[in-house]
């Protein structure tokens, strides 16, 4: 993700304003159509925006602010706070056990990195310890189960799946039961990508998930996704209900700020991003770095404590 | 959604100032459509020119003009200055004395459905009793040989009692993609077949490496046509992607096309359209509709531009 251009863009905003003279209502007014421009840019979803700006200018309050307030601190402050309450959700992620079956279903639009990225977490997972392995449970996509099986294969990670049979529920299930028997910690289960559009594709969803009943369902989401991706994550949301949500191809040019309105949207954490192609390209993500990194931080890090 | 319009009052001359406020709210609404903020700037920008200076009318003469001249924006973006009609090509290339197969080649970055497009081209030209070879020059990623071979094992079904022939060329994974594309075009020369589509592996565009290398992919494999597919869903890189990919073949070669795909999954924020578009003036040719055969449309401007401005 090349937050660089947000963030710079954002710094040099609010640093403006720290280094002007006089903090007026129209600098301040300056600063935040500067700094929405660039969330719009970088694919923020357009209500979103509107509402962050709503939400800074509430929070400093500029005409009832005391004659003594240092303006400036106070309106860095509710920037950083409103940047940070984009992509914090304040909700914590499944975390897996060892010792007992662990089930996570991934789910997200097609062509989004799912069956890239379910290997690169199985691996992710076997090389702390825990026993992991593949079920595929897409039985549309042409090639699916080929694309799993050599990635799994690669990374020496057991998986199933099927040639014939249609049903991605019954594989689904019989992939699951199969490994639950074999004492797996962690079973991922691979499906094919969908959208919201199309409600049999969505039903279909909720038919694996009965039949799976994932520990933790992840949603994996394009960095570079637009303005789609509020409605789009959202929808899913509700049919499937996920608890975590995974950023791939952060390694592309995209700003990514399609896929964190889809965190405010949906209120839920991204636990990990993927940053390529191949099966190591994998890292955890958390908040707070994150906004640091977008703003080029460093200064304002001490104002998260406040 | 138009709402901005009350502001401006009946019988005046239009200033700058009497547009700031519709030409704001313009642009948050193609934003809104997904239209990348680099475009919808320069929409409404050229459009603010237009009007100023005009003497307005009516209340209701106001807003009819300001969109009309949206939509006129848009609709010239939109229309190619010459159109491509792949069939006639085609047939011309084959009707001539080269006996070399139409080459097009499909690029593009990750999962932006190249190859489902690439089949879905296939389906379409095998219903008009082409011969096609299809050459798997993805050699990178996993399941991408198989994925072709099952699409073309599905359209050798679909086409047989119709007369279409369709072949996969395949040399596995981990050689050059540009020496088989050569030899895949050979391959067809042999044969005879009128139509060989090349799929190649996604690549990010701000990959240097993988850019540069579709250079000699398109000395090698010399295409006919290179269609680009970008996807509907993304947004403001695909100003980027299309100018990367348009720049990655070397002084003398451009894309041909833009296949804008999953036009299905994003209701009426069609924005990507205009975004790749406006960023290289190359034109659309195919909307990818839905991820069956048959899910190719041509674009339809008019349509288009009603969704942009609803
Ligand atoms: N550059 C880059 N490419 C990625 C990343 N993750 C996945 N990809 C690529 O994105 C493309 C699509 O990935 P898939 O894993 O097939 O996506 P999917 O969601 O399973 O697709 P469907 O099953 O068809 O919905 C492939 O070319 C992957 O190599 C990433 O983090 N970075
Ligand atoms: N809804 C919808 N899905 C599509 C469309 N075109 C492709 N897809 C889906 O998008 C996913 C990715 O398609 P692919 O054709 O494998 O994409 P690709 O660009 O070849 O992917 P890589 O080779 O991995 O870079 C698949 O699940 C396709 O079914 C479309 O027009 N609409
Ligand atoms: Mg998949
Ligand atoms: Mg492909």
């Amino acid at each position: 993700m090349v937050l660089a251009d947000l963030g710079k863009r954002i710094t040099s905003a609010v640093s403006e304003l720290a280094h002007s003279n006089v903090v007026d209502e129209k600098v301040f007014d300056g600063m935040l159509k500067e700094i929405c421009s660039a969330l719009i840019e970088a694919d923020v979803n357009v209500k979103l925006v509107s509402g962050l700006r709503k939400s800074i200018k509430h929070a400093v309050n500029f005409k009832e602010l005391p004659p003594a307030a240092n303006k400036k601190r106070l309106i860095q402050k509710a920037v950083f706070d409103e940047l940070v309450k984009l992509v914090d959700p304040h909700n914590e992620p499944f975390k897996p056990k060892k010792g007992r079956s662990n089930v996570i279903m991934f789910v997200g639009l097609q062509g989004s990195g799912k069956t890239t990225t379910c290997t690169k977490l199985a691996r992710h997972y076997q090389a702390r310890g825990f026993k992991a392995c593949l079920v595929c449970a897409d039985t549309f996509r042409a090639g699916a189960f080929d694309q799993l099986k050599q990635n799994a294969t690669k990374a020496k990670i057991p998986y199933f799946g099927s040639y014939t049979e249609t049903d991605p529920v019954k594989v689904a299930r019989e992939g699951v039961d199969k490994f639950k028997k074999e004492k797996f910690d962690i079973i991922i289960v691979d499906t094919s990508g969908r959208h919201q559009q199309e409600k049999e594709l969505f039903a279909e969803m909720v038919q694996i998930q009965q039949a799976v009943k994932p520990d933790q369902t992840i949603m994996v989401l394009d960095a570079s996704i637009g303005q789609a991706a509020e409605a789009q994550s959202k929808a899913f949301k509700e049919s499937a209900d996920f608890g975590a949500i995974i950023i791939t191809k952060t390694d592309g040019h995209a700003a990514g700020g399609g896929a964190i309105s889809a965190v405010a949207a949906t209120r839920t954490p991204i636990v990990f991003i993927g940053t390529g192609e191949h099966m190591l390209d994998l890292e955890r993500f958390a908040p707070q770095p994150f906004v640091s990194k977008l703003l080029g931080m460093g200064d304002m890090q001490g104002l998260v404590e406040h | 959604a138009f709402g901005f319009f009350r502001n401006i009052v009946g019988g005046k001359t239009l200033t700058k100032a009497d547009l700031e406020k519709a030409m704001t709210a313009m642009q948050e609404h193609l934003s809104k459509k997904n239209v990348a903020r680099e475009a919808a700037v320069q929409v409404t920008e050229s459009v603010e020119k237009s009007l100023i200076g005009q003497k307005t009318g009516s209340f209701q003469s106001i807003e009819a003009t300001v969109k009309a001249a949206v939509e006129a924006s848009l609709r010239k973006i939109l229309t190619p200055t010459n159109s491509l009609d792949l069939l006639r090509e085609i047939q011309t290339k084959r009707s001539g004395s080269s006996k070399r197969p139409y080459v097009i080649s499909i690029v593009g970055v990750n999962g932006v459905g190249k190859s489902t497009n690439l089949s879905k081209i296939c389906f379409f030209l095998l219903q008009n009793k082409f011969k096609v070879l299809i050459a798997a020059c993805d050699t990178f990623r996993s399941g991408a040989v198989e994925q072709l071979r099952v699409h073309a094992r599905n359209l050798k079904e679909l086409s047989e009692r119709e007369g279409g022939v369709v072949e996969l060329y395949e040399k596995g994974y981990g050689k050059d993609a540009a020496n088989i594309a050569k030899d895949a075009v050979a391959f067809g020369e042999a044969e005879g077949f009128d139509v060989v589509l090349i799929d190649t592996a996604g690549r990010r565009h701000n990959d240097q490496r993988l850019m540069s290398s579709l250079e000699k992919f398109a000395k090698f494999a010399e295409p006919d046509k290179i269609l680009m597919v970008g996807e509907a869903l993304v947004g403001t890189d695909s100003v980027q992607q299309a100018r990367n990919f348009n720049a990655a073949f070397g002084n003398a070669r451009t894309l041909d096309g833009f296949i804008i795909s999953k036009c299905d999954t994003v209701g009426d924020m069609i924005g990507t359209l205009i975004s790749m578009v406006f960023a290289t003036g190359i034109p659309v040719v195919f909307l990818g509709t839905g991820q069956n055969y048959q899910d190719l449309r041509t674009l339809n401007i008019a349509w288009a531009v009603k969704l942009l401005m609803s």
